[in-house]
């Protein structure tokens, strides 16, 4: 809980700030993770997009070994996004999981808090097999092909981003602590007859 | 999409409506705005258990990456976020209300991962309001000041508690752009000036708050009525119970740390913080509450002597607090315009020296703030703007300083080195008894 704060009482006591309360909904975790997963789903890349590109200019053995690491990998997202989601929200975890997976060996703490974020608890068996499952499927792929791919289409890359406000600008995290005291609060504190003289 | 060297507040946009047929609406439309859900902060776990710390971990993050992506957005789209957007006001409002200040306690305890990921939401919040107190960002991409002060006004973007907040937030390392930022939201619009006038007394009542707490307060300060035979009933700051001593010292620090960081960065509040008498409530607030406080700190037995040596420090970073309060509306309502030279010289010296004399029956404060900043340093300054400066009345002032000194049973370490400056606090240069 937050200490007493001259502020929260202006908030409540003057005519100075908005009174009436928030009309919309409160979101938490669970919502926002959601909606992350809706968001993601509208983003370039897409499950179609993925078995082309794992599948073009591949021979005939080849593409039926890419069609398998698909499938395992929509199994994979199964596991994740949870059964009772359809068909279109597992294909889009499964993409969510080959844009994670794409240029990683192994799953990392980093991977692992990505896809906790936009899908909350999840086996980590399936992770591991998602990351399997990826590194199969773009091993005969040259690396540079994938990184063409994903640059081109991925949600993670986000032409904006070298633009944003304010990235220019130096900002400080100091933030106001409690004053030195010369005479330190122990000897003040206790020593009740004691005169200091300055 | 944004056409050269037209305000936001009178563009046009052609989008695609529900059925797929382009139509044009104002740039800045409801219906332009995402859906994003901006989650409402919360404050870094005080326990540290590892699943509070990894959800408060989630939380931020799902925070710092929504903001960036507002920075990111255009001109035109961060607007219509801004003013539309529910869910993104209302987390901006909350890391306001619940960001911890670096006076907290909580905040030396916490481990990096949640220092790091507090400090990237401490970041994008402040850039945040920085853009939203910038109605000019390029020759291209600008709002009409005039309409830029109604919707930052209307909209609650900005108020004066939100202003305080941010100032004791961000005001540290940031003065010089808080500055910028609250001088162009008070600049384009004026109703700030008005509000902030409105607001003045409730922090006056915060002070009698605390006072009455403290079994302290008497209406209008003189009252002289008989006192209700139950009166001795209420608790005083002896026998009030730990944590409400506790609770009553920290919202003294928050309260006299944040005003003074407002007037720090933004000056032209003073005359405000002034007009409504602020400087005398202060000072005689100072006089009554901080010796009785200061008793009940030494003499209560705490169980936890942590707790006492930091309600002790509190207290007198707060007595620091109020005697630079004091210092910032002298300099700026009487001495800076005597500097400066002006028309009005003889008046603001003349409101000086009366301002100095109503300090003479507040001892321990007047002790206090001569300890910082030498009474004897501005009546110099005021003789050499003013050489016709009555001499018995500076005399008077600072014979009635010595007497100060005296009666708390100190003595000044400036008398005969004047402008060494106080660096030890106010309480800490107190007698403790």
């Amino acid at each position: 809980m937050s200490p007493p704060r001259l502020t929260g009482t202006l908030r409540s006591f003057s005519t100075v700030s908005k009174k009436e309360a928030f009309s919309g909904q409160l979101y938490d975790l669970k919502t926002k993770r959601l909606k992350r997963r809706e968001l993601f789903a509208r983003e370039g890349l897409t499950w179609k997009k993925i078995y082309h590109f794992c599948s073009e200019h591949q021979d005939k053995a080849q593409q039926q070994a890419a069609s398998q690491q698909l499938k395992s990998l929509l199994l994979a997202a199964k596991d994740i996004v949870g059964n009772e989601d359809g068909q279109e929200a597992i294909e889009s975890a499964a993409v969510f999981l080959f844009e994670t997976f794409h240029n990683k060996d192994h799953v990392g703490t980093e991977e692992t808090r990505a896809i906790k974020q936009m899908f909350g608890p999840f086996p980590s068996s399936a992770a591991e097999a998602s990351c399997a499952c990826v590194a199969r499927l773009l091993a005969p792929l040259g690396d540079s092909r994938v990184e063409d791919f994903i640059q081109a289409l991925g949600s993670r890359h986000d032409p904006q981003r070298g633009s944003a406000f304010g990235r220019n600008i130096a900002f400080s995290y100091e933030c106001y602590t409690l004053h030195p005291l010369e005479d330190l609060p122990c000897s003040g504190v206790h020593e009740e007859d004691t005169s200091l003289d300055f | 999409m944004a056409c050269a060297l037209v305000p936001l507040d009178e563009l046009q946009v052609t989008e695609p409506g529900p059925a797929g047929k382009a139509h044009a609406l104002p740039a800045l439309h409801p219906d332009r705005k995402e859906e994003r859900c901006f989650l409402p902060y919360r404050s870094p776990p005080e326990s540290g258990s590892p699943a509070e710390v990894e959800e408060f971990l989630e939380h931020a993050k799902f925070i710092t990456e929504d903001l960036e992506w507002l920075l990111a957005l255009p001109h035109d789209k961060f607007w219509c976020q801004v003013v539309f957007d529910e869910s993104l006001q209302r987390c901006l409002d909350s890391y306001l209300h619940h960001a911890p200040r670096g006076l907290d306690l909580a905040a030396a305890a916490s481990s990096p991962a949640v220092v790091d990921t507090q400090r990237a939401v401490h970041r994008a919040v402040f850039l945040a309001f920085l853009r939203m107190a910038t109605h000019k960002e390029s020759k291209e991409n600008f709002i009409t000041p005039a309409v830029f002060g109604e919707i930052i006004y209307e909209n609650f973007l900005f108020d004066i508690p939100k202003i305080l907040d941010l100032c004791v937030l961000f005001g540290k390392g940031n003065s010089q752009l808080l500055h910028k930022m609250i001088d162009n939201i008070f600049t384009q619009q004026p109703s700030y000036y008005i509000d902030l006038d409105e607001t003045v007394p409730t922090v006056l009542q915060v002070f009698d708050t605390i006072l009455d707490k403290c079994g302290l307060y008497c209406e209008g300060a003189t009252a002289m009525e008989p006192m209700k035979l139950n009166s001795h009933k209420q608790p005083t700051a002896m026998t009030m119970s730990q944590q409400d001593l506790a609770d009553l010292v920290l919202y003294l620090c928050d309260s006299t740390t944040t005003i003074h960081a407002f007037l720090d960065i933004f000056p032209a509040g003073c005359s405000s913080f002034h007009s409504h008498g602020f400087l005398g409530r202060l000072t005689s607030f100072y006089e009554t509450a901080v010796p009785d406080l200061e008793k009940a700190l030494r003499k209560r037995n705490f169980d936890d002597k942590r707790v006492q040596e930091d309600l002790w420090r509190r207290l007198s970073h707060s007595c620091r607090e109020i005697v630079e309060m004091a210092h910032l509306l002298l300099h700026h309502t009487c001495l800076q315009p005597i500097l400066e030279g002006g028309e009005n010289m003889q008046t603001f010296a003349e409101e000086l020296l009366l301002l100095f004399t109503s300090f003479l029956p507040e001892k321990r404060f007047l002790s206090d703030y001569d300890e910082q900043f030498p009474i004897a340093d501005d009546i110099s300054l005021l003789q050499q703007a003013l050489p016709v400066l009555d001499e018995t009345r500076t005399s008077y002032l600072l014979q009635g300083v010595q007497s100060a000194w005296d009666s708390v049973g100190r003595r000044s370490r400036h008398r005969g080195a004047a402008g060494g400056g106080g660096a030890g606090g106010a309480a800490s240069a107190s007698s403790p008894g």
